[in-house]
Formats: structure tokens, C-alpha cells, sequence
């Protein structure tokens, strides 16, 4: 088990930047993901880790070792691959021992070399030594797949061809496990179980993992920390809460969680208060301090109050009219708009409670606490 | 310093060392071909780089070059009418299998004609002669003493139905015998032409034979051309044919090519006449590809349409007639051969006047080492083309090398006496002295027909997808153990499928053997066209029926091994 280091890591494809200055220091044992929309550089990140892409400059250390000249086959990563990549002539047993056959192929005089060679071709003809069995079934039982050793990975589920692709990476006790949106072909509700299993395994091996997702929802709930990218470029590195309250930019506002982003200007400080105006007569109070006269306010729409007949105090109040209502069962989301600006408001929903007419005026507040400025 | 010598890794090399098959066996006997076209005298490239003396020479003979042979083609009347003969003979013999091709073809692919699967099943018997038997098969049919033309005889007709010796024989037998080529072709363009505009056509109005010509037609049409410049070139390039059946006085090019060096050794006759054959084989290709361009069948046939198919029995009877009709030619020739080689005598009567063994004996004493030598050769073009076609495909899909996958193309284009004398003339003399042996006849037998293999190879290696071989590596394995234990597998399939392919049109290849094998490396197919002119037909008969038996056993072992990797 180790840490992963990368410093100034930079990639060029044929003088295209996809990466410029990743620094990541991901610690011993942690679970953390890389999270962005497609195209911004995390899997060629991770590529770049596992030895399948070459860095243009930089360095990776893995376990306090500079890993940049050594071949991806010396890097002890263990990689499950988006597709899983499982080799179809084989069956589960036999994907699953890859790693230790070629272990043993390492170790061995030329003659033993071509008895392994056989094995690899046709497990039938050359028997396992009880070290390799003994492991393969561990770890099989592990991901709960004894029962299915020796059927061809075609004959398997997609949950369970996935656990081949983690068995098969962790059987080789890498150093770093790495996951390519390993959950992207299961389908909803596997997809829930899997995330558990994965992140039950992590936690009892306490392996280093790095987990490639778009999905923000999948990296909030699984990692320890996440790193936000966008561009080729890292805009943020916190833990899943950390991000979400305090994001460093409308991007990761709007990426991580939805967000209602107001953009206005700074009319006065004071006692410990920023006013903002983003409208003609609109204000909006915030705890943020900020020295920016340009600033986007950031409020969260479960955040958001609806006023009724009872007299809540506000500091912050807008009225507007309901354009949607959606009823998404626990909660209701309306989108309102206030003086120009698109709203999105959660409100829990109890039975019995009439759902607004679209339409009709409503009545917000916000607390200033939970008006961010950026 | 150490950095490049990392690049240079294993695969780098093997890349290096198959370029330089390529340009050796390939390229360099093509590029000298057409240098001596110029210096009309025989040119060593290989000898003028290692010896000074050699070098000179060489150069003389470039000062001394000419265009007289360019100019004589065309002034002299013999090449001309070489040239044109073939050019007219391979028309005609696309137009007659184009014609002959659309009703079986329509008929196959959109019909309930009757015995539909039988004559599926026998249009793949031409496929199985190499065309010099066929050849020689049709002058016992249709010879002066041929049981046709007794049969003929007998009607009241008068001399022979058909002068096997003439170019309405040769062209007969071209069309007989090369329809099968545009066959399919033709079913699978029928097949996916968008049916849906047919029922749109019909939708509105149109009826059968108005929606065939304004819809169905044209849409096929395309498809059609191209085939039809299938069969141009592969009459144009057909040596086994004309060798047997032209008669002195007609001159067809490959003909001419072939007693130019074999007979005259007159090598700027022969070098002109491989450079016109190459430049109208390569023209025809390029025409192809380009009547082809943004057409493509496979994109449509991913999904099936349910077509509906024709069973109007006036149409459908005629159609299964007219295909019966086809079909049985190739048929009777097989059966012919078959009776002559259990014959005792057989001329001037309709069936022969006894039965005897005695011809499958003489050849088994006598001529074993013919079929050694075959399955030798065939097994060593098998080896190298293996291992070529491998590592070629792995270059053409994970590297995109265009360089190779043009090189493998090349050998599609050039006809096989025009690729036999470019290898002739460069390896005639040291320091590669290589004209006569075993070896270079494989090489031969292989490049030749190494576009088949890279094609089935090609297809499998596009099927496995580069994060397999990365998982492989990611789990432990050199580059190599990656290849060895699953690429290789993977591949396994198509490399079959292609080494059969291989095998089989390497026992029937005919324009190289003839032009290059050495007597004590004589295969069949050698032994089979000196019999038949030494007119020891019955010999050749049994020789061919065997030739043609291991043929038909390899190809049910192909479609065996083809099915069982489609469950």
C-alpha cells in the first residue's frame, strides 16, 4: 500500500495540453476520486499513473517512488478498466490468476517458465500450485463469486463481471488500486449496491484508491476526498462536504450539487455583512467578506425558504413567480423567477400539502449564512 | 543515445524486419522489372551494392537506356494485339458473367425459387479447380474427340460444337469458371439494397418488374460495376487458361509474358509487357476503389431487414432453369475429369471403353513427390504468411501503419507471371542468388497471397480491443507475454480461417509454380500442366481429381471450424 504523489504533471498529445500543472498528494489508505465532465483529463490522469500514457514533464511517485521510468508493467497498479477488459477465452479462476502466473513466470528457470506459458494457454493441461489456488479462491469468496470459478466471463452478470475486474486487480496486492468509472455500464440499482461493496472492500483492505467518475453524486457518496477538474487543470481538492459548502468556483457550485448562481455588484459592508444588489431594487445580504465589487452569489436550493401566511424574519427576502413545478416524491423543486433571474427552490414535501400552481407568486428567504460569495 | 536504443525495443524490430521483406521480395523486384523495361537488359541492384565493378555496369547500362520498347509496343504489332486481345477477351468475359450473375443472383437473394440451396451449394464448385484443369477439361468435352461433340455429332451437327482452341473456348471457360467471384458479391448487394425504398416504390404504385428496373436496379448497380471489374481483372491476370487452350495464331499478353521468358529468355520484352500488365491490373483496382468510394454494403447489413421474398412461379421456375442451367457446366467438368482419370481409353465414344485404377497407381508410385512437394510448399507459404499477416495486422490496427497495410495491398494487383518475372529477374545471379530454390518460391506463393490472410487477420485483431492487451500489461506482462497469451489466442480465429484460404490457393496456384519451381520441387499443380502437354491426359485427370479432393477437404474443414466459432 502506498501514497501517491504527482507534481507538475503535465501532458501534451501531439502539442494539445490535456494536463497542466496536477499536483495531487493523495495519502496512504484514502479513498479519492477524480471528478469532471468528460473531456477534462482525469483518465488520462490515471493513465498517466497506471504507465499507459508518458507524461510530458512532472513527476509520480507511488509509495515514495519515482515511478516515471518504469514500464506499466512494473508499477504494481491494479487497474479495473471502464469496459472491465476481462479476457473472454478465459474463465473466472484464470483471469483472476493472471497476475500470479505471470508472478511465477518471473521467478522461474526456463523450463518451469514454459510449464507456466501452458498454464496461461490452457489451465486444463497444467494444474495451479495450491499458493495460487488457495489465493484465487480467497479472493473470489471475497467478491462472492466461488460459485462461478469456472464459467466464462460471458456467461456472468454485469455486477459480477465487475467483481472479476476488482478481484483480479486486488488479487496482485498492488500498491494502488485504480478504477476507470467502474460503475458507468451497471445499470441504477446495481449501480447502488456496487458502490457499497466497492467502498466496503476499500475500507476492510485499506487500500489507496483512485476512482475515475463524472458522476458527482457517486463521488460524494464513496471517496474520502475529491479532486474537481475541468480543462486539464484541477480547480479543487477538499472532502465531499468541504466541496459542497464551500466551492471555489460557479463551476464546482453548479458541478458539484446544483446551485442557483446570481451574478450582481457590491453596494455596501458592514457589521459584518456583505449587501450585493442583483437587481434594480433586489439586494442580497451575505456572512461571505469578499473584496471583489464583482461577485456571484451562490445559494444552494435546499437553502431557500418558502415565506408563508406566519411571520419568519428574514434578512433576505425575494418575491417571484412559479414557472415549473416538479414533484420528485420527498421533495417539490420549483424554478421561480425573481427580477430576471432563474431560481431553483427544494422544498420538503409532506402528504396531504397542495403543491403551488405554476404561476402563482411565492415568497423566498435565505439566511446570510448560506449566501456564499464568489 | 540510451533512450533511443529503448525505442528500438522488440516490436520496433520486428516492424523493421518486415518492411524489409517487403521491400526485398516486393518492392525491389518490382521497381527493376521496370528498370529493365528501359535498359532492355537484365539489371542486378542487389550486386551493384556490394561490388564496385557490378555498380558500373549498372550504371552503363542506365546511360544506354531506352524508350525503343515503349515505342515498339506500340509500332510492332505482336505486343498490340497481345495487349488488345486481352483487353477484349476480358471484357467480353465480365459483360457474359455479369449477365449470366444477376438472374441467379437476383434470384438467390430475393426469391423462393426452387432448389434454391443446391445451386447455392454448387456455384462453389468453379471455385475449386485451378483454371488450367477446367482448361484442359473442356478439351476433352469439347475437343475432336469429346463426348459433347460426339453427342453434338450424333445430332447431325457438323465438326465441333465449340473449338475448345479458340478464344470463344478460352472465354467460356473464364465465365464458367470465375462466376462465382461476382456471385456473391452480387447476392449480398441485392440483399441489402434498401428494401425499404422498394416498398416505398411500391407504396406508391409501382408493380414488380417497374419497381426492379426504376429501384432495385440502379441501387445495385454500383455494386454490380464493381464486380464486373472484379472478374476484367481477374480474367486479365488468368494464366491457366490461355496457356492450355489459345492456339499459335491468337496472342494474349500473359501468354506472350510467359514464352518471352521461358522460352526466348528476352527480358526487356518480358519486363515491358509485366509493366503493361501491372499498370492495367492497377488501373482496374483504382477504378474499383473509386466507383466503391463512400459506398459502404457493411454499414447496412448490421441490421437485417426481413425481406420479402418472390414466389410468383412464373418467375421463380425459369430463374431455377436458367441457374440449373449454369451450374451444371462446372459440374459435368468435375464429373468428366473424374471419368477420364478411372478410364482406360476414352475418345470418339460417348462413355470410355473400360475402368482401371491403374492411373491412381502410377501416380502414387511415381508422382508422390509432387503432392510432398505441394503440401510441403503450401505448408511453408502457410508458416511465413502466418507470422507475417500477424504482426502486419497488429501494426495496420494498434499503429495505423498505412505504409503496411499498402504494402499487402499490392500483391492484389499484380498478376502472378508479372510478379514471377520481377522475381526471376532480380534473383537470377549473386549476391542473391536465390532463383530455383524452395525458399524463394515460398516467398513467392506467400506475398502473393498474403492479402487474404492479412484481411481475416485484420478483422479478428479490430475485434479485440486495446484495453484487453492493457489489462494484460497492467497486471504484470511484458508486451510479448501480453501477445502470447491473449492477443494470440484471440487471434486464433481468424487466423484459421485465413491459413486455410491460403492452402488451398497455394495447391492451386498455377502462373508461379509453372514459371518458378524447380523440377525437384515440381507441385502438383506443375505436374498436372506438364501431363497435359505431353497430352497424358489420364494421369493429369488423376492427379487433378486429388487435387481437387484435398481442396474440398480443407474447405470442410474451413466451414467446420467457421461454424464452430459462431456458437
Amino acid at each position: 500500500m502506498g501514497s501517491v504523489e504527482l507534481k507538475q504533471l503535465k501532458k501534451d498529445f501531439s502539442g494539445v495540453t490535456v494536463l497542466q500543472n496536477i499536483d495531487l498528494d493523495i495519502k496512504e489508505g484514502e479513498f479519492f476520486a477524480l471528478l469532471g465532465p468528460s473531456g477534462c483529463g482525469k483518465t488520462t490522469t490515471m493513465r498517466c499513473i497506471a504507465g499507459f500514457e508518458t507524461a510530458t514533464s512532472g513527476t509520480i511517485e507511488i509509495g515514495g517512488k519515482d515511478v516515471a521510468k518504469l514500464s506499466p508493467n512494473a508499477r504494481n497498479c491494479g487497474m479495473v478498466f471502464q469496459s472491465y477488459a476481462l479476457f473472454p477465452h478465459m474463465n473466472v479462476f484464470d483471469n483472476v490468476a493472471y497476475s500470479l502466473n505471470i508472478k511465477e513466470l518471473k521467478k522461474n528457470n526456463l523450463f518451469k517458465k514454459f510449464g507456466v506459458y501452458t498454464r496461461m494457454l490452457n489451465s486444463k493441461l497444467v494444474k495451479y500450485p495450491k499458493e495460487i489456488k488457495e489465493k484465487v479462491n480467497n479472493i473470489l469468496e471475497y467478491v462472492e463469486l466461488s460459485d462461478h470459478a469456472y464459467k466464462l466471463t460471458s456467461e456472468l452478470s454485469g455486477g459480477q463481471q465487475q467483481r472479476v475486474a476488482l478481484a483480479r486487480a486486488l488479487v496482485m496486492e498492488p500498491e494502488v488500486l485504480l478504477m476507470d468509472e467502474p460503475l458507468s455500464n451497471l445499470d441504477l440499482k446495481l449501480r447502488h449496491t456496487m458502490r457499497n461493496t466497492i467502498r466496503r472492500i476499500q475500507q476492510e483492505l485499506k487500500i489507496t484508491t483512485i476512482f475515475v467518475t463524472h458522476d458527482q453524486e457517486e463521488a460524494m457518496s464513496m471517496a474520502d476526498r475529491i479532486a474537481v477538474m475541468k480543462d486539464g487543470e484541477i480547480l479543487q481538492v477538499g472532502t465531499p462536504t468541504d466541496l459542497y459548502s464551500n466551492p471555489k468556483t460557479p463551476f464546482i457550485a453548479d458541478f458539484v450539487g446544483t446551485s442557483n448562481i446570481i451574478p450582481g455588484t457590491v453596494v455596501a459592508r458592514e457589521n459584518g455583512l456583505t449587501t450585493v444588489r442583483i437587481g434594480e431594487q433586489q439586494m442580497i445580504k451575505s456572512a461571505t467578506q469578499t473584496e471583489q465589487d464583482d461577485v456571484k452569489a451562490i445559494i444552494r436550493p435546499e437553502n431557500l425558504t418558502v415565506i408563508g401566511e406566519e411571520n419568519e424574519s428574514f434578512d433576505n427576502t425575494f418575491e417571484g413567480e412559479i414557472l415549473f413545478a416538479t414533484y420528485l416524491g420527498s421533495t417539490v423543486r420549483y424554478d421561480i423567477e425573481v427580477e430576471g433571474h432563474k431560481l431553483v427552490v427544494d422544498t420538503t414535501y409532506e402528504s396531504g400539502n397542495q403543491i403551488r400552481q405554476e404561476g402563482s407568486k411565492i415568497k423566498l428567504g435565505v439566511l446570510p449564512e448560506r449566501v456564499l460569495l464568489i | 543515445m540510451r533512450g533511443l536504443i529503448n525505442k528500438i525495443n522488440g516490436l520496433g524490430f520486428v516492424k523493421f524486419l518486415i518492411y524489409g521483406f517487403f521491400i526485398l521480395f516486393l518492392i525491389i523486384p518490382l521497381l527493376s522489372v521496370f528498370l529493365v523495361s528501359f535498359t532492355n537488359e537484365p539489371i542486378n541492384l542487389f550486386g551493384s551494392l556490394v561490388s564496385v565493378d557490378q555498380f558500373q555496369r549498372t550504371v552503363e547500362q542506365f546511360k544506354n537506356a531506352t524508350l525503343e520498347n515503349y515505342k515498339s509496343i506500340f509500332s510492332y504489332g505482336h505486343y498490340f494485339t497481345g495487349l488488345k486481345n486481352s483487353l477484349y477477351l476480358s471484357f467480353i468475359v465480365s459483360i457474359l458473367v455479369l449477365l449470366l450473375c444477376m438472374p441467379i443472383a437476383y434470384g438467390i437473394a430475393r426469391t423462393k425459387m426452387p432448389f434454391k440451396k443446391t445451386i447455392s451449394a454448387l456455384c462453389t464448385i468453379p471455385l475449386i479447380f485451378p483454371t488450367f484443369i477446367s482448361a484442359y477439361a473442356f478439351i476433352i468435352m469439347f475437343g475432336r474427340a469429346g463426348w459433347v461433340t460426339y453427342i453434338y455429332q450424333q445430332l447431325g451437327g457438323e465438326g465441333m460444337l465449340i473449338d475448345p482452341y479458340s478464344m470463344t473456348g478460352i472465354a467460356l471457360v473464364q465465365v464458367f469458371f470465375f462466376f462465382p467471384y461476382a456471385l456473391w458479391p452480387m447476392v449480398a448487394a441485392f440483399k441489402v439494397s434498401d428494401v425499404s425504398l422498394e416498398e416505398a416504390s411500391r407504396n406508391m404504385g409501382s408493380k414488380g418488374w417497374l419497381t426492379f428496373s426504376t429501384v432495385t436496379f440502379p441501387l445495385a448497380l454500383p455494386g454490380m460495376l464493381s464486380t464486373a471489374l472484379v472478374i476484367f481483372a481477374v480474367s486479365f491476370s488468368d494464366f491457366g487458361t490461355p496457356i492450355i487452350l489459345a492456339p499459335s495464331d491468337l496472342n494474349l499478353i500473359v501468354v506472350d509474358a510467359y514464352r518471352e521468358i521461358a522460352g526466348f529468355f528476352n527480358w526487356g520484352s518480358a519486363a515491358i509487357l509485366t509493366v503493361i500488365m501491372i499498370a492495367v491490373a492497377g488501373f482496374v483496382y483504382w477504378l474499383q476503389n473509386f466507383l466503391l468510394k463512400g459506398r459502404n454494403y457493411d454499414t447496412l447489413s448490421g441490421k437485417p431487414k426481413q425481406v420479402k421474398l418472390n414466389e410468383n412461379k412464373a418467375l421463380t421456375v425459369p430463374l431455377s432453369i436458367f441457374s440449373w442451367f449454369v451450374v451444371i457446366i462446372p459440374l459435368l467438368t468435375l464429373a468428366t475429369v473424374f471419368v477420364q482419370s478411372i478410364a482406360k481409353t476414352w475418345g470418339l465414344e460417348p462413355l470410355p471403353t473400360g475402368y482401371t485404377l491403374d492411373h491412381y497407381r502410377t501416380i502414387f508410385s511415381s508422382s508422390l513427390g509432387n503432392i510432398q512437394n505441394s503440401l510441403l510448399l503450401a505448408g511453408g507459404a502457410l508458416v511465413l504468411s502466418v507470422v507475417v499477416a500477424s504482426f502486419v495486422s497488429y501494426f495496420v490496427v494498434r499503429h495505423r501503419s498505412t505504409g503496411l497495410d499498402f504494402m499487402t495491398t499490392v500483391p492484389l494487383i499484380v498478376p502472378g507471371i508479372a510478379f514471377g518475372i520481377a522475381l526471376i529477374q532480380t534473383f537470377n545471379t549473386a549476391p542473391l542468388h536465390l532463383t530455383g530454390t524452395a525458399f524463394i518460391l515460398i516467398v513467392a506463393y506467400s506475398i502473393r497471397r498474403l492479402p487474404y490472410m492479412v484481411r481475416s487477420t485484420v478483422g479478428t485483431m479490430r475485434a479485440i480491443k486495446q484495453d484487453i492487451e492493457e489489462a494484460a500489461i497492467n497486471l504484470g506482462a511484458s508486451t510479448l507475454t501480453a501477445a502470447i497469451t491473449i492477443i494470440g489466442p484471440l487471434m486464433l480465429p481468424g487466423i484459421a480461417a485465413g491459413s486455410v484460404l491460403v492452402f488451398i490457393t497455394v495447391i492451386k496456384e498455377t502462373s508461379i509454380s509453372v514459371l518458378m519451381a524447380p523440377p525437384d520441387w515440381a507441385p502438383m499443380s506443375l505436374a498436372i500442366f506438364q501431363n497435359v502437354l505431353r497430352a497424358e491426359y489420364y494421369s493429369a485427370a488423376a492427379m487433378s481429381v486429388i487435387l481437387v479432393a484435398m481442396v474440398l477437404v480443407l474447405q470442410g474443414l474451413a466451414s467446420l471450424l467457421s461454424n464452430r466459432n459462431k456458437t
